[in-house]
């Protein structure tokens, strides 16, 4: 019996990248005479840490039942261009037009969640799919132009902070409570992740695993719409290039942050302390003016070895 | 049991290649100009069939090859430098980065074996760091993000079709120099997978790995060995790339990952394993192309098409697993069994 | 009385896997179901919890209503509970959670986890069993998880409970434990069903008990005090059972064996294993479930690490890594009991199935010809009588006897002449059984060596030359078959459950 060695390696995960985070934080802030403690910088990080969390918290609700989502990073850019379009040539109020880019995030997720649980087709080709029809109509709503100008009222909170903490990272730590409260108390939530950890014992409980598989989907594409919306509202102008550069990062997050591909086991806090790292990774480029293709290098070779050693330790448990 | 023709996806295909084209004609019949669409359609038909057979090599075991892009990115960085640097022949330089893609191929294989990860993972990881490999080995080793060089034969290999090579009055018909390199790429292919051992005992190995197993395959070298024929032939769809567009650069193959998927999946490819069709890759390949070329002369915005794609996609897919579900319930004499067992979802 | 299955009959292609079956159960009592391997056990708990449906009979249930299961929370419902063999837990969720998982407690579409955590205490208590509710279940040990299955089924208020193998990976203390469990619902007034193949075990707890036997009833709801040991593996094993006779060369015995396992321990936890297969001989090696025989096969192969003794091969020690090397340096071939996980490839052509042995030898340059594989098929349709549409059918359309075929033809075609043959007739209806037992005697006269693993003991009377008996990984006696059903199955039962 390894009772509590498997315990304490369960949590080891979040530990361990905690440790890492302040670690490169305190690092970064030594070699750089303090230049990441300045107001401005602070911030920055922040504030640019919003979407890489909720767009790791919207792929990591799909890896609780075993599947994944291509789709997350193009809905994100098709759910801002929709805010914004609502809000610059529809002319809705900016909080309607908020709400619309939530709904569709969410209706796309549900439908990619219907179309799996309908055809039986592999997730993996159905979000393909879809993410390439939605990478065209990312650029059906307004060509390759740009809209700016849009509710100076929206951007200002967007851009503000409450506190000295961006309102932006705020919300996205609202975010992630809601998803921590939903998989960890809300009756659906739970049965999501029976589903995803083992479907026949789920079945054999009553749960639908078909719900379960929709439900999954559904809110990976609701987070997808949220990290949308951010966008709109921090970066104060959008074109139909969001989302091209989220889809790797959306799968980084989880998977070091120790969320199990098989399903059934996931971890807000160390997708969110992950996307955090990988964050810090962007931030030491800046600062050292090194060349960026660095980062990827460095995140790529950190999300193989985060496996390997999840596999490791795996086998060493067993 | 022979299968019925009609049943074959690959022949609903080819109709569906049929009809568009003739759609696309009536509406444009620019469509069938020479010059203007069918030698380019051919071009780039060349690359993205190459994308497809190093997508197909592993889908064969039920893998996914995520960093097929990046693969064809760091031999084509090779073959360029060596272009540059060691002016070495044409073939000589093709050589080298075909060598270096099936050693990064066989690199991702080696950890899926060895480790048991799943092979999105290693693949999307690999990918990852390769993005940044590529950027940082141009930036060091070339002038900027590319390579400009033409050995000798390159640019004929580019422009050239067959119809500017002729004896006496006798022209040969307009299609491009590397249009059959791809047809012999698809043919090896082809013949690996149909006749050859090892390929057979790759697709059975993908099929069922412990029946594999224990039927004395092989299998963590079959593994390595479908991984590095992936990297391989996306090597060589680098290569391709490169000479149709005259420069190694960092871009190659940065829009290859929904291509190889596209071609061998419309093309009745399952991501299960155990079956290839390198046939239907072509096809899927060869549709992806028409509806491409075709939208474009219809002056769709660039980025539409992929609407279209996407839902031939969906549409392809769920009538081929209608078709499936239909077969089922005509042949079930039996009443199913509803055992307490799970359909496997995700990848395996 | 609680619940009644009255008559059930469940029929599977070709096969009647229950055949008017009757379990009647009554309130603050243990049955034992017992039975050999196929006799219908896990059929008739499989229609009793909901998982299939019958083809005829009746399940009454206590308040005299006739149950109509669509599926297995239907039959939760009804308040029949079960403990399958496999594990039936979510491993990264909490003790508490698992065993509410059925019936979740909740507030406002909230886990209400102070409830979820107060029932699982109180079924725990009911159990009399300490363990922290908020334990992930990754966690526990085997015995452990039981004991959260069965607190989990007493979640939905199950009446009847009942337990499928459950000492199966259970240490005899911790066995000791779940009988004392066991007593405490029997006397709370639960019925308790003990799948068993342990006879110790039902003595020692069981009130009452069903044989079944080919799908029958033998033995109704029998007082267990009213029976002896021997009477139970005579209900078991049958009087009346034909044994086919097959005309048998007689063997060799002085011939060298080609086959030879001197001294074997393995990982897996053999001990002191001796045996020896000669050419022409089928050797049987019976035991229960989980005895390790299968074990001990793949550990031959090279599957599975031999720690200690000498494997010897045609009279020369062998080292065996792997089972390329076991086939093609050994001919050395194994028929697996799991037909369709690692026995045949479905989704591959019977050409292939059977070829895939020999591609080495077929191959020109690499290359395999079509024509070359069909003809083998050709052969080996002959010579095994596979009925088949062509080459090219797929595998996975076949009936299980063919299936079978195919996967023995493939070791045939690699011109194996040691076979380990495990279970080779589960799940084939009776007609294709005894050609299939012909087939084997026709190739032990050809001069093949068979060592044939089995549990269903007819199969062994009629085939085995010699039947050894393997109990806790190791062989615990050895039986001369003379064919005669009453004495060689009396023998090999008295081996199987004489006391420690």
């Amino acid at each position: 019996m390894t009772t509590p060695s498997l315990k304490i390696s369960f949590r080891g995960t979040e530990f361990t990248l905690t440790v890492l985070a302040v670690l490169a934080f305190v690092v970064l802030a030594l070699t750089t005479h303090g230049s990441v403690l300045h107001g401005d910088t602070l911030t920055a990080i922040f504030q640019f840490l919003a979407v890489p969390m909720v767009i790791g918290l919207a792929q990591m609700a799909v890896l609780g039942v075993g599947q994944m989502n291509l789709s997350v990073g193009v809905v994100t850019g098709f759910c801002a261009m929709v805010t914004a379009w609502l809000m610059v040539d529809v002319g809705l109020p900016a909080w309607l037009a908020l709400l619309a880019g939530l709904a569709t995030g969410a209706a796309i997720g549900l439908v990619n969640g219907l179309i799996v649980v309908l055809t039986r087709i592999n997730g993996f080709i159905v979000t393909l799919a879809t993410m390439t029809i939605i990478d065209g109509l990312r650029y059906g709503v307004h060509g390759t132009a740009t809209y700016q100008g849009y509710s100076p009222g929206l951007v200002r909170l967007g851009q503000g902070s409450v506190l000295g903490v961006p309102t932006v990272f705020l919300f996205a730590v609202l975010v992630a409570i809601a998803v921590a409260v939903f998989f960890r108390h809300v009756t659906v939530g739970r049965q999501l992740l029976a589903s995803g950890g083992n479907p026949l014992a789920a079945r054999l409980s009553g749960v639908s695993n078909d719900r379960s598989l929709v439900l999954a989907h559904l809110l990976s594409g609701l987070l997808a719409g949220v990290a949308g919306v951010i966008v709109v509202a921090l970066s104060g102008s959008v074109n139909a290039t969001i989302g091209d550069d989220l889809l790797l990062p959306s799968f980084a997050a989880p998977i070091i942050g120790g969320v199990a591909l098989a399903g059934g086991v996931i971890s807000v806090v160390g997708t969110c302390l992950a996307a955090l790292i990988v964050r810090l990774v962007d931030v030491a480029q800046a600062q050292y003016s090194i060349n960026p293709d660095w980062v990827d290098l460095i995140v790529g070779a950190v999300v193989l070895g985060a496996v390997l050693i999840t596999q490791l330790r795996g086998r060493a448990a067993t | 049991m022979r299968r019925r023709i009609w049943a074959d996806p690959r022949l609903g295909l080819l109709v569906v290649i049929v009809v568009l084209v003739a759609v696309f004609t009536a509406l444009r019949p620019a469509f069938l100009d020479v010059d203007l669409t069918i030698v380019p359609i051919q071009s780039d038909l060349t690359v993205f069939v190459v994308v497809g057979l190093a997508q197909l090599a592993v889908l064969s075991l039920g893998h996914m090859n995520l960093a097929v892009g990046r693969m064809a990115a760091v031999s084509a960085f090779a073959a360029g430098w060596a272009y540059d640097k060691l002016a070495v022949p044409l073939v000589v330089g093709l050589l080298i980065g075909l060598a270096v893609g099936a050693l990064v191929g066989a690199a991702a294989g080696w950890t899926i074996a060895a480790t048991g990860v799943n092979s999105f993972v290693v693949t999307l990881a690999l990918d990852f760091a390769l993005i940044g490999l590529v950027s940082l080995l141009y930036s060091t080793f070339s002038d900027g993000v590319a390579f400009h060089v033409a050995p000798a034969g390159m640019d004929i290999l580019r422009g050239d079709t067959f119809a500017d090579y002729c004896a006496g009055d006798l022209c040969g018909p307009p299609i491009p120099l590397v249009v059959p390199i791809a047809l012999v790429a698809a043919l090896a292919v082809g013949v690996f997978f149909r006749n050859s051992r090892l390929g057979r005992e790759i697709l059975m190995t993908g099929s069922n790995l412990q029946a594999a197993r224990l039927s004395g395959i092989p299998t963590s070298r079959r593994i390595i060995q479908a991984h590095t024929l992936s990297g391989l032939l996306a090597a060589l769809a680098g290569f391709l790339l490169a000479v149709t567009n005259g420069a190694f650069s960092a871009d190659i193959g940065g829009s290859f990952l929904l291509p190889s998927f596209l071609g061998p999946v419309l093309g009745g490819t399952l991501l299960a394993g155990g079956a290839v069709s390198v046939l239907g890759t072509v096809f899927g390949a060869a549709l992806t192309e028409v509806i491409q070329t075709g939208l474009n002369l219809l002056q769709f915005e660039v980025e539409k098409f992929k609407i279209y794609i996407g839902i031939v996609l969906l549409v392809a897919l769920s009538l081929d697993r209608l078709r499936q579900v239909l077969a089922e319930r005509r042949k079930q004499e039996v009443p199913r069994v509803p055992e307490p067992v799970e359909q496997k979802e995700g990848v395996a | 009385m609680t619940v009644t299955a009255e008559k059930l009959v469940k029929k599977f292609p070709g096969v009647r896997a229950l055949d008017e079956a009757t379990l009647r159960l009554a309130p603050g009592s243990v049955h034992a179901l017992l039975g050999e391997n196929g006799a219908g056990k896990s059929t008739l708990i499989k229609i009793m919890t909901g998982v299939l449906r019958p083809d005829g009979g009746r399940i009454v249930l206590a308040d005299g209503g006739e149950a109509h299961f669509g599926g297995p929370h239907d039959a939760q419902r009804a308040g029949i509970g079960v403990v399958h063999q496999e594990r039936n837990l979510i491993p990264a969720f909490s003790v508490a959670e698992n065993i509410a998982l059925p019936a979740v407690p909740q507030r406002f579409g909230f886990v209400d986890r102070a409830a979820a955590r107060a029932l699982a205490k109180r079924c725990l208590a009911q159990l009399k069993v300490q363990l922290d509710v908020d334990r992930p279940v990754s966690t526990l040990s085997v015995a452990q998880t039981q004991l959260v299955e069965i607190a989990k089924a007493l979640a939905v208020d199950s009446q009847v409970l009942l337990l499928d193998e459950p000492t199966a990976s259970l240490t005899s203390d911790e066995a000791d434990r779940l009988f004392t469990v066991m007593r405490e619902l029997r006397d709370q007034g639960h019925a308790i069903v003990l799948v068993s193949h342990k006879l110790d075990e039902v003595f020692a707890i069981a009130d009452t008990v069903t044989v079944l036997r080919d799908g029958r009833s033998v033995a109704e709801a029998q007082p267990l005090a009213d029976l002896d040991h021997d009477e139970i593996v005579n209900l078991m094993v049958g009087r009346a059972h034909a044994v086919l006779e097959l005309a048998r060369t007689p063997v060799d015995r002085t011939a060298t064996p080609a086959l030879e396992l001197d001294g074997i321990g393995t990982a897996d936890g053999h001990e002191d294993v001796s045996l020896a297969v000669r050419p022409g001989e089928i050797v049987g090696l019976y035991g229960l479930v989980g005895a390790g025989r299968s074990e001990l096969a793949r550990a031959v192969l090279g599957l599975d690490k031999i720690t200690a003794g000498t494997v010897r091969i045609r009279g020369e020690q062998a080292r065996i890594r792997d089972v390329g090397e076991a086939l093609r340096r050994y001919r050395i071939g194994y028929v697996t009991e799991n037909r369709k996980e690692e026995g045949v490839f479905l989704t591959q052509p019977i050409s292939r199935n059977i070829a895939v042995t020999v591609w080495r030898r077929l191959a020109r340059a690499g290359l395999v010809r079509e024509r070359d594989e069909n003809s083998l098929v050709a052969t080996y349709r002959e010579r095994l009588g596979m009925r088949l549409s062509g080459p090219a059918q797929l595998a996975g359309e076949l009936s299980g006897g063919n299936q079978q075929k195919v996967s023995l033809a493939k070791w045939l075609a690699a011109d194996c002449d040691i076979l380990v043959i495990d279970e080779p007739t589960v799940g084939i209806d009776v007609r294709t059984k005894a050609a299939f037992h012909e087939l084997i005697v026709g190739l032990a006269a050809d001069g093949l060596a068979i060592l044939l693993i089995s549990s269903d003991l007819p199969e062994m009377v009629t085939l085995a030359d010699r039947v050894l008996v393997m109990r806790d990984h190791r062989l615990v006696g050895e039986v001369d078959n003379d064919h005669d059903y009453d004495r060689t199955s009396q023998e090999v039962g008295r081996l199987l459950h004489q006391a420690r």
